[in-house]
């Protein structure tokens, strides 16, 4: 079976969150593998939280805002 | 909200109207209909649905789209086999409600208002029986709005573009623009609907979204895309390979075989082609349907003779009758945002005739008291949405629903249609109070749209409104990964395993409200903006207006007539004296503004005049500060040449009677200067008109002379076409020219020059001989637009304008709240447009200014005393200066330092909940813990 | 002008024009009745698909 990566995304309402919500009204399509979390600004995901993520068996981290 | 009627008497004066309404019967019962369906399934007769504009089929009961408002159905009695023959009754015998009533009556109800609105709206032109498009003869011949449908997933055809006939995909479509505009022979319509070009890209557009390979052609005449953003957009649609043929269609023939479409038509060369296609969609125009006739013949308003409600520039949403406004298409062509502003300058025109009665009618919305929850033991209800097929058809709901029932500490799940609908609210309502919900999960579109109505919902069944969370199944899921339905499905699963272990942890938040300074700042004193500070001044609320100059008017001064030929001078003089005169507005000229700090409802702004200045509070305000005049860059012999203006030049020479211009016989007009360029890509939307306008007082005060106008796309939109065909019949010369192709110009003799444009009929290039050459020259942003982005923080956009919250729905407002935006600012615009959107700035921000206190969001940053120890760290990181440091005495006589948080001004971005070393402070709603609660939902999978 | 000035709106057509004069008036405080003509508000917005120039959906 092929590697299947758990990616788990942090994601500002205001930029990120909801470029993530225009991708699905352009219907654009992209891989399955990335879990987002929803943040007010992604300047509040503390470094702490980012490295539990990992330790709780992200195979890759995204923060974008 | 009063459905099925309509208005049949209007008495009265302005401030108190009496209104007859006529209720057509419903025949159900919207307080005890449920929506369930049941009636439809069962109702034999099938009816044309007018919502899927006929191509489909619904019930004689039935309810007329998805997500209408009320959810509730109707019987249509004209259909309905009951009420026409008295036999049937099947709804009846199955509704499980008891909704159905045969016995309903038109009901005749008497209003008491204050002032009304007419909103109509349009009706697309019907090219029903015109030989020459073949509509409703040839089945693969269709209309835009049938196009509409037919792309829309939730249409007849789930979206899937294929053609009437026989069900083929479609490869190979034409668009055939003006059908039922700007043609009085096959029309009554000589006007510009305005939107067709620009509709006919978007579904192009669409089109080839749907079908890869689709060959896509737009015949036309003029691509009209002079709005906001549009050029750009037809820009993106060449690049995408749509074809666009400047030209007339002949005729329309079918292919007997195939029932492909024969298409004639001569090209702008002048040679007769002829084509195939598989569908043909004609670009109907908008013209106002008999009902909204009607509408105005019974509140006695005026309408012109292009059954549009006439009104003048200056007050763009008044009618002939004192107290009745109009807004939207039923005042001309328009598109939405045009409508959006219109709509809210109407509201602010109708409601500052009764400022004085302001609150005296409404209520504000009582909810139960809060539940105290904090301490039960948590029980989660997940309602999951089917979005119709959007969620539904991807994703596998029913698996998720068991699933979710498996999740710890759910007590509850639920699926719905459609989880937004109102009827699905008050299941909501229910489950809560019976099943002793006291979390809830919505696993449905987005947060961005729709928390808010969930969050309402929990409230009125006496839930804190924070106690809530959405799994996002549907932009984020069902829409990304249609080809993955197995994957979408497991992903919906995490998703709402995520939300179940957030909202377990959250906790009630209290609500938060700010006072609200009820006055307001107007920056810039051009048109746009001396009427929106009186707007707000006979609302009643004082306001400050910044100036620049030491003049008002801004570029209004430089114009002389509007395109309906209004002077605009006389108006400039009327509106200067009223806000001279004004007590409630405070006029700062050769002003301008320095800095400013606050929110909505608090803004402290400084105005600056030369050494002094001056910091005013204010709770809303708006921008008005206008743009300027492209100056050409040596094109066309400007600044060379003594016999070349720019637009504005011209007409103020010849007002002043310069004697160029006396003895000037004939005349080129040279569009696009500095427009639709690649430093320019947009359309200055005001310069085709002016020219036009100019060239027929040209050629009306000397019939002699001659006049060209060289264009590229005569862009008179809406009823300004009337102007176009005028100048025509007077003998003014159009001559289309290429951006490839520009005209060029040469100095020939003392005092005449040479223009050399190429002629495309001719396929040789024209020499002109004239004796002036004017220049249609741009509309660009002006320097303040830049500080006041920066002094405010606003978003530009591309072009260096300011950047609406959204370009439909939102055409006055910044994203940030409590700031407005009206005018050239925005985009270049004609005077009547910039007074409706200062007018529509002004009512927002009197819905703003309205109410004594706001209420804010009640995620903001908190501090955990306990943990605290006043480092301060997170006051450097807060971008809104809203922590403070304290220092308070412990008993012992031990000083203890920590911060504090001003909830008005903390945003809840939580960087100080990132910087802080000892967990001495979060967001509420978004704590580190419940962040991590999801994060670990999430690879629990 | 009257001199008993009601404090209320009436709006004849539920299309977003209505719409949004509606929400405004009422959120500036006055009381506002919405007409409709049909069965349900949205008007001729509700029927398009998606909308120009940012393709984002109408609904």
């Amino acid at each position: 079976m092929s590697f299947e990566p758990k990616i788990i995304g942090f994601t500002c309402n205001w930029c990120s969150y909801a470029a993530a919500d225009l991708a699905g009204v352009s219907r654009m399509q992209y891989p399955h593998n990335v879990r987002l979390v929803r943040v007010m600004c992604s300047g509040m995901v503390h470094p702490r939280v980012v490295s539990q993520a990992f330790e709780m068996g992200a195979d890759g981290v995204l923060v974008m805002g | 909200m009063i459905t099925l009627a309509e208005i049949t008497d209007v008495t009265g004066e302005p401030g108190n109207f009496q209104v007859e309404v006529t209720r057509r019967p419903r025949f159900v019962d919207t307080e005890k209909c449920i929506a369930c369906g049941l009636c439809a399934e069962k109702c034999p007769k099938k009816v044309d649905d007018e919502y899927n504009e006929k191509i489909s089929k619904r019930k004689a009961v039935y309810i007329p789209y998805a997500q209408a408002v009320p959810q509730k159905y109707a019987i249509d009695a004209d259909n309905c086999i009951y009420l026409k023959s008295g036999k049937c009754g099947a709804c009846e015998k199955f509704c499980p409600a008891g909704a159905i009533n045969f016995e309903d009556k038109p009901q005749t109800v008497n209003l008491n208002v204050g002032a009304i609105i007419l909103s109509p709206g349009f009706a697309a032109f019907d090219p029903t029986g015109i030989r020459t498009w073949g509509y409703g003869e040839f089945k693969n011949v269709i209309t835009a709005m049938e196009m509409e449908r037919i792309l829309s997933a939730s249409g007849p055809t789930e979206g899937h573009l294929v053609r009437p006939s026989d069900k083929k995909e479609v490869k190979r479509i034409a668009f055939i623009q003006c059908v039922g505009s700007r043609d009085l022979n096959k029309s009554r319509n000589g006007y510009c609907s305005s939107v067709c070009c620009t509709y006919a890209i978007k579904q192009a557009m669409m089109a080839k979204d749907h079908v890869k390979d689709l060959e896509a052609s737009i015949f036309f005449m003029d691509m009209r895309t002079h709005g906001k953003e549009f050029e750009r957009y037809y820009e993106r649609a060449k690049g995408l390979g749509i074809e666009f043929k400047r030209c007339r269609v002949h005729s329309l023939e079918p292919v007997s075989e195939t029932s492909d479409i024969y298409f004639r038509y001569i090209d702008d060369c002048g040679r007769q082609l002829e084509t195939q296609y598989d569908l043909v969609v004609l670009s109907v125009g908008l013209c106002t349907p008999p009902s909204a006739m009607e509408l105005a013949y019974h509140a006695g308003v005026e309408l012109n003779e292009n059954r549009f409600v006439e009104s003048s520039s200056f007050d763009p949403v008044a009618t002939s009758r004192p107290g009745v406004f109009s807004c939207g298409a039923f005042s001309g062509p328009k598109d939405i945002p045009q409508t959006v502003m219109e709509a809210s300058a109407a509201a602010a025109d109708a409601t500052r005739l009764l400022a004085g009665a302001r609150n005296s009618l409404t209520r504000t919305k009582e909810f139960p008291p809060e539940i105290e929850v904090a301490s039960d033991e948590v029980r989660i209800g997940v309602f999951i949405c089917h979005c119709g097929t959007n969620i539904a058809g991807v994703i596998d709901v029913e698996r998720l629903a068991r699933y979710a029932e498996t999740l710890p500490n759910v007590a509850h799940v639920g699926r719905n249609l459609f989880t937004c609908s109102q009827d699905t609210q008050d299941i909501i309502k229910n489950a809560i109070r019976d099943k002793g919900l006291n979390r809830v999960v919505v696993a449905a579109c987005t947060p961005r749209t729709h928390e808010p109505l969930f969050r309402e919902t929990l409230k009125s069944a006496g839930l804190n409104e924070y106690l809530f969370d959405m799994a996002n199944i549907r932009n984020q899921d069902s829409w990304v990964h249609a080809a993955e339905p197995e994957r979408a499905t497991e992903k919906a699963m995490d998703l709402v395993r995520m939300s179940v272990a957030k909202v377990g942890l959250l906790t009630p938040l209290p609500s938060i409200s700010v006072p609200v300074n009820q006055a307001a700042l107007v920056i810039g004193g051009g048109i746009s903006g001396m009427v929106s500070a009186l707007e707000l001044a006979d609302h009643g609320f004082h306001v400050s207006l910044v100036e620049k100059a030491n003049v008002l008017g801004g570029q209004a001064r430089h114009l002389f007539r509007t395109w309906k030929g209004e002077l605009i001078e006389p108006a400039l003089q009327e509106l200067d004296a009223r806000v001279r005169s004004n007590p409630l507005i405070t006029l700062h000229l050769e002003s301008t503004v320095g800095s400013a700090e606050g929110f909505v409802g608090n803004f402290k702004s400084t105005i600056v005049r030369g050494k002094d200045s001056r910091v005013v509070e204010h709770g809303a305000t708006i921008i008005a500060t206008g743009g300027q005049g492209y100056v050409p860059e040596g094109e066309y012999l400007f600044g060379t040449s003594s016999r070349v203006f720019t637009a504005i030049e011209f007409d103020k020479l010849r007002m002043v009677g310069d004697r160029r211009m006396k003895q000037a016989k004939n005349y080129v007009f040279i569009q696009c200067v500095g427009s639709r360029c690649e430093e320019r890509m947009y359309c200055s939307r005001v310069c085709c008109t002016h020219s036009v306008q100019a060239a027929i007082e040209l050629k009306e005060s000397s019939p002699a002379g001659e006049v060209f106008v060289l264009y590229r796309d005569m862009r008179t939109y809406g009823q300004r076409e009337e102007l176009y065909r005028k100048a025509r019949e007077k003998g003014v010369v159009f001559i289309h020219y290429e951006a490839h192709q520009m005209p060029k110009v040469r100095p020939l003799e003392p005092r005449r020059l040479e223009v050399e444009v190429f002629d495309h009929i001719l396929h040789e290039p024209l020499r002109i001989v004239t004796d002036i050459v004017v220049l249609a020259t741009a509309i660009t942003p002006n320097a303040a637009t830049a500080e006041l982005a920066d002094i405010y923080k606003l978003p530009v956009d591309a072009d260096g304008f300011f950047q609406e919250a959204h370009a439909k729905l939102r055409p006055v407002d910044f994203a940030a709240d409590g700031i407005f935006m009206a005018g050239l600012a925005h985009c270049p615009k004609p005077v009547d447009e910039s007074i409706a959107q200062a007018k529509a700035a002004a009512g927002r921000a009197v819905s703003v200014l309205a109410g004594s206190s706001i209420d804010l969001e009640a995620t903001k940053a908190t501090v955990v005393n306990a943990n605290c120890d006043g480092c301060a760290m997170c006051l450097d990181v807060c971008p809104y200066k809203a922590i403070s440091l304290v220092s308070e005495e412990e008993a012992g006589g031990k000083r203890n330092a920590r911060v504090e948080v001003n909830l008005a001004q903390c945003k809840g971005c939580g960087l100080c909940q990132a910087t802080c070393p000892k967990d001495g402070i979060y967001v509420a709603g978004f704590s580190l813990e419940q962040i991590a609660a999801q994060v670990e939902a999430a690879l629990a999978g | 002008m009257s001199e008993q000035v009601k404090g209320s709106v009436l709006i004849a057509g539920g299309g977003i024009a209505g719409m949004q004069a509606a929400l405004d008036a009422a959120n500036s405080g006055f009381y506002v009745y919405l007409l409709e003509r049909r069965a349900a508000i949205g008007g001729k917005m509700a029927q398009l698909d998606k909308t120009f120039p940012t393709n984002d959906c109408a609904m």
